[in-house]
Formats: structure tokens, sequence, C-alpha cells
């Protein structure tokens, strides 16, 4: 028997996963952070990805789909949808979670030989359609920054998103967040293009949450800061990519009595058509 | 006379098989582009130059930034590549054409 979560441990929930569905899986991204990578023009690309978190007795795993329209060679828009299973101690739910929409646009991009510098400006917007039990009862709104270099042997990145929370049926707002990723890649073996292709990636996230408020009151245990490193590879071969990934927590400093996360994983596959 | 039209039809049709061949142009484009670093990157390239008419074959080296179309009775040139290119997510650079 499912049962509905109460508020607090609800709103403690949606924190730990929160930040993970923020970031639109497109090409040589990081992980868990965001790049300026966008799909060719006329181009879909298929995202299936499983995303899970655990926080001493929390924990939540989301079954998501995202597909992604190139609209130009610097643009592209889509969107996603969560399946959502959480747990609380003795207490679970699950259920559809909220549809997102997003768009990315790159706005800068440097082409050399065997190299491509690039900046792009990201949005989402998780809207209010999903399953009681699961949803965060508010539209809510991620707005990024980020910045790459891609060449045949190293990546690097960096971005900053700031995520935020309308206030619910219930007068729960979720804290706003402030993202933060520096981020670098590495390619052991130059291949060719038809070839399976790896890239190691190493991502340094930090984010910065503020407290919960319920009618307009600060939560009391809620918000703080948490930093990650989160190793990860990405496999590619002509238009399939696997992309998989842990963040593991180095430091944190949140308000009140609170759990920290344990750690979260993320496992994507992407196919471009 | 059945030998005689046989033989007639045989000509002509070895004749227009000839002037096929000599009209048909295949070319080969050594493409030089900038931003190729991976190779999942590079298969919108590889999707829009297959769209075109005419394209037998392509194929990329990314070390090089250098991708090869052969082509048939087509010809490809710099502002359409520039915009192929572009879509794509790359930056086209300069042509070299070689004809058979």
């Amino acid at each position: 028997m499912q049962l509905k979560i109460n508020h607090s441990s609800h709103t403690a929930l949606f924190a730990l996963l929160g930040s993970l569905a923020a970031t639109p899986a497109m090409a040589h991204n990081p992980i868990f952070g965001l790049g300026p990578h966008v799909l060719f023009k006329d181009g879909v690309e298929i995202t299936p990805e499983v995303k899970q978190a655990k926080a001493g007795n929390k924990d939540k795993t989301e079954l998501a789909l995202e597909l992604t329209y190139g609209l130009t060679g610097d643009w592209s828009a889509g969107v996603g949808i969560p399946y959502i299973d959480q747990s609380n101690g003795s207490n679970s739910a699950s259920g559809q979670g909220d549809l997102s929409v997003f768009t990315k646009y790159r706005f800068w991009r440097e082409d050399g030989p065997g190299q491509q510098q690039s900046m792009a400006v990201a949005l989402r917007l998780n809207t209010d359609t999903g399953d009681d039990a699961v949803s965060s009862g508010s539209t809510d709104g991620l707005l990024g920054l980020a910045y790459g270099y891609e060449g045949r042997r190293w990546y690097r990145w960096s971005a900053l998103r700031y995520r935020f929370n309308g206030e619910n049926n219930a007068g729960i707002q979720q804290g706003n967040k402030l993202l933060f990723d520096l981020v670098g890649g590495y390619r052991m073996n130059r291949t060719g293009y038809m070839e399976p292709d790896t890239v190691w990636i190493l991502e340094l996230n930090g984010e910065s949450t503020q407290n919960t408020q319920v009618n307009n009151v600060d939560q009391f245990n809620s918000g703080g800061t948490q930093w990650f490193v989160s190793p990860g590879i990405f496999w590619t071969k002509r238009n399939f990519a696997v992309k998989a990934g842990i963040q593991i927590p180095v430091a944190s400093n949140l308000n009140g009595n609170q759990q920290a996360t344990d750690y979260r994983t993320k496992l994507v596959l992407e196919w471009h058509l | 006379m059945k030998h005689l039209i046989k033989n007639t039809l045989l000509s002509l049709l070895l004749l227009v098989s000839i002037s096929h061949n000599a009209i048909a142009d295949t070319s080969t484009y050594l493409i030089r582009v900038d931003g190729l670093a991976c190779p999942y990157c590079a298969y919108g390239i590889e999707k829009k130059l297959n769209a075109l008419n005419g394209v037998k074959f392509i194929t990329m080296n990314l070390d090089d930034g250098i991708v090869t179309v052969e082509t048939q009775d087509v010809t490809l040139g710099d502002e359409q590549l520039k915009q192929l290119f572009n879509d794509s997510g790359f930056t086209y650079r300069s042509k070299e054409v070689s004809h058979k």
C-alpha cells in the first residue's frame, strides 16, 4: 500500500533529487552539470534516463524520458516526463512526476581545427502536472549559463544555474537554489568517426539552497550548501551514447537537523536521429 | 534480316551505354571543417550530407578536420556547404575537388 507522504517529508525528498531534473542531456556535455552543446538542425534526440538519490533513510528513484528537437544548428528545445518512486523510512509513494519543457540556445561558438569553444543559455520549466504524491505542486524554473571547450583529447566546462521555485497550494515554497559546476574530461584514445569513443569525466558540483518557506516563514531544518565530486564516463558510437556518473558528497553545511546526501547516481542513454 | 536487326539493336545499346558513362561526373570533395572534435557530434554531418542527391560516399578524418565526400552528377557549392556545416554545428573552411 502506498501512503501519501506528509509535507515536510515530501519537501525533503523533493530537495534530495530536485536538482537532478535540471540538465537536459545533449551530446558531449557534463553528466550532472550543464554544458553548451545543442543538437544539429532538424535532429531528434531520444533520451531515457534513470537517476537515484539517497540520504539516510530517504531515497528517490526517477525514470525519465526526454525528447529534444534541433530548431537550428544553435538552438534546441524539448520535453521531458519522469516517473518517480520515493520512500522515507516506512512511507513510500510513486507516480508520474511533473512534465518539463526546456530549451537551450548557443549564442557563441568559436571553431578551430579539431576543437570548439562555445557558450549557451538554458531554460527549463517544471510544470505542476504530476501526481499529487510525487509532484512539487508548483511551477518551478531553472535558468543556466554554460561554457565549454571540446578538443580531440581534453574537455572543460563550467556553468552556473539558478533554480527558482513556485509556491504550492499548501503554502510551501522550496528554497531557491544556486548551482555551480566545474568539469574536466579526457579522451585516452582518439578514435575515428565510426568507432566507439570514450571520454572520462570528473565534475565538481556545488549547490547552495535557501530555506524552504511555509506560508512565507523560513523552515529552520532546510537549506544549506553541499559540494560533490562526481566521476563519470561518456561512451559513444556514431549516433548512440551512454553516460553514467555518481555524485559523491565531499562537504556539506546544512541548516538545522537534516540528513546530508549519501550519493546520487545517473545513467543516460541517447539516440540521435 | 533478323541477324541484321539484332546486331543493329546491340550496337545501339552499346552506343547508349558508352555515352551514359561519358556523361556521368564522379567527383571527390576534400572539405576542411573546423570544430570537429568528437565522433558523436559529427553524426549531424553524415545525416545532412546523405540527404543530398548525388552523394555516394562519406568519410571523416577528425584528427585532420577533413570530410571526404564522393558525388555523382552533382556540384557542392561553397554557400551550400557553409550552410550545411553550420546547421550541423561546425564551420566550413574550404574544399578541394577532383574529378574522375
